[in-house]
């Protein structure tokens, strides 16, 4: 206790000791009820904002944009799949095919016409040949 | 961090901690202030339950300014004491101003006697609490948190929104009533046997 404060309570210093030695105390229910208050009224969390350049911004809108015009995930999934089966047919080489066309290449020359004669019966009959 | 390394923490640090999110932050803080405002609560108002009302409101509002307050503007425990001593006097007044039962009360309340009956039986601390309920809440509010808190005056100042010449005056006129009041008593509650 300060000197000044000794002074001005001079007479009613033991009066003020006996103040101060019996406090009003709270219960521990309601002490635990403040704990479980502050607890319910404390702000969540904030997770640290991760700085991101507008020019890296601008570009993930763009992707967004793009994504969306072509039908979203389940779309780009199917492009995606479409481009490695080009990919595949591309960098395979096509044995079953050369087997193939060396087979009819051995067969009759009117075989290999019908074979490859693109018009059908019905177009033969609608042209009236 | 655990409680126990919160005990050298400043109120202020403890509530920028509960303003992030900081739980044991909370537990300290409660666990530090709401004693606090209680007691003052208790002295001014004198009952339990009114007390644990205000120092709750006086609480919340502080778990509530906790994310918009500016570090260094203003010292928690006096903002805190603020909010309870101008609840208290709310309550003071509209309990003075509150509908009175006439057929209730037989006579008019007489301060000075109620004090004496308290005098006459309950302890040395009871009977300045008994005492302190005499004074006019102004001056029972400077004396409660100049005497028993212990606060300084330019902190009660602040707290009571006036002038540190007027905290001096109102005091030292409580003081003055209370050695009128508790003098007399000094034998009787064994002050001069020591």
């Amino acid at each position: 206790m300060s000197d000044k404060r000794k002074a001005e309570e001079a007479g009613l210093g033991p009066w003020f000791d006996a103040g101060r030695a019996e406090a009003p105390a709270p219960s521990g229910d309601w002490l635990a009820r403040m704990e479980a208050l502050a607890l319910e009224e404390q702000p969540t969390p904030q997770a640290p904002a991760v700085a991101v350049s507008p020019e890296r911004a601008r570009r993930g809108v763009r992707l967004r944009d793009l994504m969306s015009a072509l039908g979203g995930w389940p779309a780009v999934a199917g492009l995606a799949a479409a481009c490695a089966a080009g990919v595949w047919f591309g960098a395979v080489s096509p044995t079953g095919l050369t087997e193939w066309t060396a087979a009819t290449a051995t067969a009759a020359a009117s075989d290999s016409y019908t074979t490859f004669e693109p018009a059908s019966g019905f177009d033969v009959a609608m042209l009236g040949l | 961090m655990p409680y126990d390394a919160m005990s050298d923490t400043s109120d202020e640090d403890l509530l920028a901690a509960y303003a992030a999110g900081e739980p044991a932050a909370a537990r300290a803080l409660a666990l530090r202030l709401g004693p606090k405002a209680f007691g003052v609560a208790m002295r001014m108002l004198k009952d339990r339950a009114e007390a644990e009302d205000v120092a709750q409101e006086a609480l919340l509002r502080l778990w509530r300014a906790a994310p918009g307050w500016r570090a260094g503007e203003a010292k928690v425990s006096t903002w805190l004491y603020r909010v309870v001593s101008n609840l208290c006097i709310d309550r003071i007044r509209k309990a003075r101003g509150g509908h009175v039962d006439l057929d209730a009360v037989a006579e008019p309340p007489d301060p000075a006697r109620s004090a004496e009956q308290e005098l006459q039986e309950t302890a040395r601390g009871a009977a300045l609490q008994a005492a302190l309920d005499t004074l006019p809440e102004r001056q029972r509010q400077a004396v409660i948190l100049r005497h028993l808190e212990g606060l300084s005056n330019p902190e009660i100042a602040e707290i009571m929104d006036i002038g540190v010449r007027a905290v001096e005056s109102l005091t030292a006129r409580g003081r003055k009533a209370l050695e009128g009041l508790l003098g007399a008593r000094r034998a009787e509650l064994g002050y001069d046997d020591e």
